[in-house]
């Protein structure tokens, strides 16, 4: 029993050597994601508007509800979004707003230092989105 | 009753039915896309294909197969959804599907059936339509690159609308749905063909990219136009009406709509509606508190109730709930100067059928028109005050083969039915042509006297109406007269149809006396499947006579209350969702009566020129803002249901009228409409036998489906007089629009913007006029500049304007006459 206690515990001790640790000296070192992180969205532009066309899918889809479109037409007489805004507060990074898109229009990137120290910087209105 | 198996369950269904509505009647789901409930059988898409054993097995069309005794019928088998699952992939080869941005996605037909059979690629390929769009007309957008072909619009323009705009046009893949020369749209704009498209080929222009069905909540109530009483189904998003959507499932109207239904709600969303209570300081009108305005008004009616008397002006457009209300406020204030609508067009019903048939209301209901075997429209305009009545009446026409009548002096779209033959009479004269009918079934001996009181005296009354001599003073033919009369006799089940309204004030009592003559001596007043039709130009314009929104005991009426005001007799006025001065006859004489009466109080939607005079105005809600129930013209009491929040601070006229009887000093409160409602029973027997909780989806009908008379005594009416000038003006209702409010709406004013004048070709060559030009139109003492309209609808002489107009004051030259006779020039 005695044998098999130290073994383990050979194993701990092993990883608190230098050299094996697996957590990085953050915000000195950066991880990088792995491409299938779900950090924070992004709006995918087009030639000289945006790609997404205000379906209203992703937000239906939200199960945090945090997305609000509000659809309109432009000069051209296409539907765009006036108005996309999401609530990082309230999303929970689930990836289906990115899923629902008919058009690719919404994609989620590596970045996930969101912290703010006021509640308006949460709001990522189309502008912030497209950046 | 044919008896079948449909898989493997059995039914019993009449022999009329489809197998699709047979598998209906059980639960069983049969796909279909070019289906739809109300229109006859096409069989254009394919999709409801079944098998039936007795068919040795081969695959036929749901929709389209009547049942027979003993069918067995499988609606589900590999095979059958293979082939189903062909004909989405052959619909889907040019079809572009742009769901994103199509704003039918979500209840799309297509989408939905895609879904169900999986269908996610194609083995077909071929290039995808690219036709250009309609996106300009205001109203109605077309996308023929969605269009699956189910011809639905097209069908339902022609059997139900009875316009015909669209047909199919080119051949093979090339087919597609255009008007006629593949123009831009110019019809009656009824949106029907935007609620039964399938797909999103049709769209309502209005709610382009507005929303998605998802977000949208929807309100069932009653239109706010006319007594028709169609219900809507509000599209309410974020607190605003954004659109009505198509539901046939309530109602009488079967999911039909006209153009002020369907796309005149944006009034109720105008920036102009009035937000806070008004009062005039130093000749200003002011916001003020809602305490102050309602202490300022009561104070103003008590005083002026002390002094020479106050009269109270309603319109039609409140509920009964409210109209209760507002005769309990003149009972508080102690006038029994009250009444409705200006107080003359509703006498046909009130004074006309009351001293004939005994009671004040139409005895059938609409759905009964349908099945009538002759119908007798009085005036043309009946299709422009009532559409929707004028769609069962061209349904009666096409599905049951019935005759249509009409005596008129001008032509309308009831002219162009199919199987209707118009009595074209001088204007004024369509008295004397009913008249001559009741005379040609008296002295032929067809007229149904058993029961009728004042036989003799009528046919002595009507000595002067015999055939020719009628037909020589109308100009009606008499062999055409004569048939008329008789097929109106002869029928099993008829239907006799007339409109009132303010600008049909003239002979109104007399056209609707002499109508009832005609249905006792025909038989249709109180026969089952028949009826005899007035119909209101007001949501609630039978709910006002229903409660007696009428002169009490000796107050005075609304003509007698307007005289007296500007006669300086009168304190104080009191008018509620009315604007005289822009809807009455005699505009002249209107804004006299408001000039001198020392208080005024309106209580309205908008700032109106009448409102602008007023001491005191205070903001209404309009119906979509409010809870209650309308009566329609067939006497049918419907629900009408709160959508949205009204703006600003405006209340509804029930709550404003229980706070102004409060400050009067009434003690009355009620908990809510469905208590006033039970109140109104005890006042209104009719209107007892019901709960209004219990009123559902179709809403109930007082007096039951045929309404007996209580009385059948005949009174004669003299005829009417020709009137003599160059020219005789008729003036009345545009279907686009209904009263003044619509002209604050965006949908009917993009059709239709300004008063015009309509004249006959041939007068048009004679004054040198074109569409378009100024005319002078002198009358009356009064002369006024119209656009012209030419078109061939009217016979020589006569000219047509519609009163609906604030700004063209057409009520200065009409004073409430059935004729005028006026002088054009360039
Ligand atoms: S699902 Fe895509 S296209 Fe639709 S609203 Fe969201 S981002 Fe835009
Ligand atoms: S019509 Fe239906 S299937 Fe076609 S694009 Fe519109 S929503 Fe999609
Ligand atoms: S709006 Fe009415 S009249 Fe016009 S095409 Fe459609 S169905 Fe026909
Ligand atoms: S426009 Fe719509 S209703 Fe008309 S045929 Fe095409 S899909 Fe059917
Ligand atoms: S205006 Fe009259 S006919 Fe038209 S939808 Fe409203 S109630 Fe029906
Ligand atoms: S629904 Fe039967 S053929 Fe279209």
């Amino acid at each position: 029993m005695f044998k098999e206690f130290a073994k383990g515990l050979s194993i701990t001790f092993k990883h608190l050597l230098p050299g094996h640790s697996t957590t990085v000296q953050y915000p000195k070192v950066k991880l990088t994601p792995s491409d299938r992180f779900r950090g924070l969205h992004r709006l995918v532009p087009a030639q000289d508007r945006e790609k997404c066309v205000a379906c209203y899918l992703c937000p239906t889809v939200c199960p945090a509800k945090c997305i609000t479109v509000e659809s309109a037409e432009n000069e051209k007489g296409e539907k765009y979004p006036e108005v996309y805004t999401i609530d990082m507060l309230r999303c929970i990074f689930c990836g289906y707003c990115v899923e629902a898109c008919p058009v690719e229009a919404i994609e989620m990137t590596g970045a996930y230092e969101l912290a703010n120290y006021a509640r308006e910087d949460f709001e990522f209105t189309k502008q912030r989105l497209l950046k | 009753m044919v008896n079948l198996t449909i898989d493997g369950t059995q039914v019993t269904v009449s022999k009329t039915a489809t197998i699709y509505e047979a598998a209906k009647e059980i639960g069983i789901k049969i796909p279909v896309l070019c289906y739809a409930k109300k229109l006859m059988p096409y069989g254009a898409c394919r999709f409801c294909l079944v098998q039936v054993e007795q068919m040795k097995g081969r695959l036929i069309p749901a929709c389209t197969t009547p049942v027979s005794e003993g069918m067995v019928v499988t609606t589900t088998s590999e095979e059958i959804e293979k082939v189903r699952k062909t004909v989405m992939e052959f619909l889907l080869v040019n079809h572009v599907l742009d769901c994103p941005v199509c704003d039918k996605g979500g209840e799309c037909d297509l989408q939905d059936l895609a879904y169900e059979f999986g269908s996610t690629s194609n083995r077909f390929e071929g290039e995808k339509f690219d036709l250009p769009t309609d996106e300009v007309n205001p109203l109605i957008e077309r996308n023929m690159n969605r269009c699956v072909l189910c011809g639905r619009c097209v069908r339902v323009c022609d059997e139900v609308v009875g316009y015909g705009s669209y047909s199919f046009i080119n051949r093979g893949f090339e087919t597609k749905i255009a008007t006629a020369y593949d123009r831009g749209l110019s019809c009656e704009f009824c949106g029907q063909c935007v609620s039964l498209c399938p797909v999103g080929a049709i769209l309502p222009r209005p709610f382009k990219f507005k929303a998605r069905p998802w977000q949208i909540k929807e309100v069932d109530s009653v239109c706010g136009y006319c007594g028709n009483g169609c219900t809507v189904t509000l599209g309410v998003k974020d607190n605003k009406v954004e659109t009505i959507r198509f539901n046939d499932e309530i109602g009488v109207n079967d999911g039909n709509l006209c153009i002020r239904g369907r796309f005149g709600y944006s009034y109720v969303n105008h920036e102009d509606r009035l937000t806070k209570p008004l009062v005039r300081k130093d000749g200003q009108l002011v916001e003020v508190e809602w305490d102050e305005a309602l202490q300022v008004a009561a104070d103003g009616l008590a005083k002026a109730q002390q002094g020479q008397g106050a009269g109270i002006l309603s319109g039609a457009r409140l509920t009964n709930e409210e109209l209760f209300m507002l005769k309990q406020v003149a009972k508080t204030l102690g006038t029994e100067n009250l009444d409705n609508s200006g107080g003359e067009c509703y006498k046909g019903v009130t004074e006309g059928l009351k001293e004939t048939l005994g009671v004040a209301a139409s005895t059938g209901t609409f759905p009964q028109i349908e099945h009538a075997d002759v119908i007798l429209a009085i005036r043309s305009d009946f299709y422009e005050t009532h559409p929707v009545v004028g769609m069962v009446v061209n349904q009666a026409i096409r599905r049951n083969e019935a005759q249509l009548l009409v005596v008129a002096d001008k032509k309308g779209k009831l002219d162009k039915l199919p199987r209707e033959k118009t009595l074209l009479s001088q204007p004024g004269l369509e008295l004397d042509v009913i008249n001559a009918m009741c005379k040609v079934l008296l002295d032929e001996g067809l007229a149904k006297t058993d029961g009728v009181d004042g036989v003799e005296e009528l046919q002595a009354a009507l000595a002067d109406f015999g055939l020719a001599e009628v037909a020589k003073r109308t100009g009606v033919d008499a062999a055409a007269l004569q048939t008329a009369a008789k097929q109106l006799a002869g029928a099993g089940n008829a239907a006799i149809l007339l409109a009132y309204g303010l600008p049909y004030q003239g002979l109104s009592t007399e056209l609707a006396t002499a109508a009832a003559n005609l249905a006792m001596l025909t038989g249709i007043a109180g026969r089952e499947g028949s009826g005899l039709y007035l119909c209101g130009e007001k949501a609630n314009s039978q709910g006002a006579i229903d409660l007696g929104i009428l002169p009490q005991g000796n107050g005075l009426g609304a003509r007698a209350m307007l005289a007296a005001a500007a006669e300086g007799k009168l304190d104080a006025l009191y008018v509620v969702a009315e604007d005289p001065l822009s809807s009455y006859p005699d505009r002249d004489s209107i804004a006299k009566s408001l000039e001198n009466v020392p208080f005024l109080v309106v209580q309205d939607l908008f700032l109106s020129p009448t409102a602008e005079q007023a001491d005191v105005v205070l903001p209404a809600a309009s119906f979509a803002e409010k809870d209650g129930t309308f009566t329609n013209a067939e006497r049918r009491i419907q629900r009408v249901r709160h959508g949205i929040k009204s703006p600003g601070e405006a209340r509804s006229d029930g709550a404003i009228l229980t706070s102004l009887a409060g400050k009067l000093g009434s003690s009355l409160a009620f908990t809510g409409s469905a208590a006033i409602f039970a109140e109104i029973g005890k006042e209104v027997p009719a209107y007892a036998a019901f709960n209004y909780n219990e009123i559902g989806p179709q809403g109930v009908v007082w007096g039951g489906e045929t309404l007996q008379p209580a009385s059948r005594k005949l009174v004669a009416v003299a005829g009417g007089v020709a009137a003599d000038g160059d020219f005789k003006l008729v003036t009345g209702s545009a279907l686009y629009h209904s009263g003044t409010i619509s002209t604050r709406a965006k949908g009917p004013t993009a059709v239709l913007s300004e008063a015009y004048l309509e004249l006959c070709r041939e007068d048009a060559a004679d004054l040198k006029v074109a569409d378009g030009d100024l005319v002078k139109v002198s009358g009356n003492g009064t002369e006024l500049k119209l656009k012209a309209k030419v078109g061939n609808r009217l016979p020589k002489g006569v000219v047509f304007t519609p009163y609906h107009f604030a700004e063209a004051q057409v009520n200065r030259l009409y004073k409430g006459e059935a004729v005028i006779p006026v002088k054009l020039s360039k």
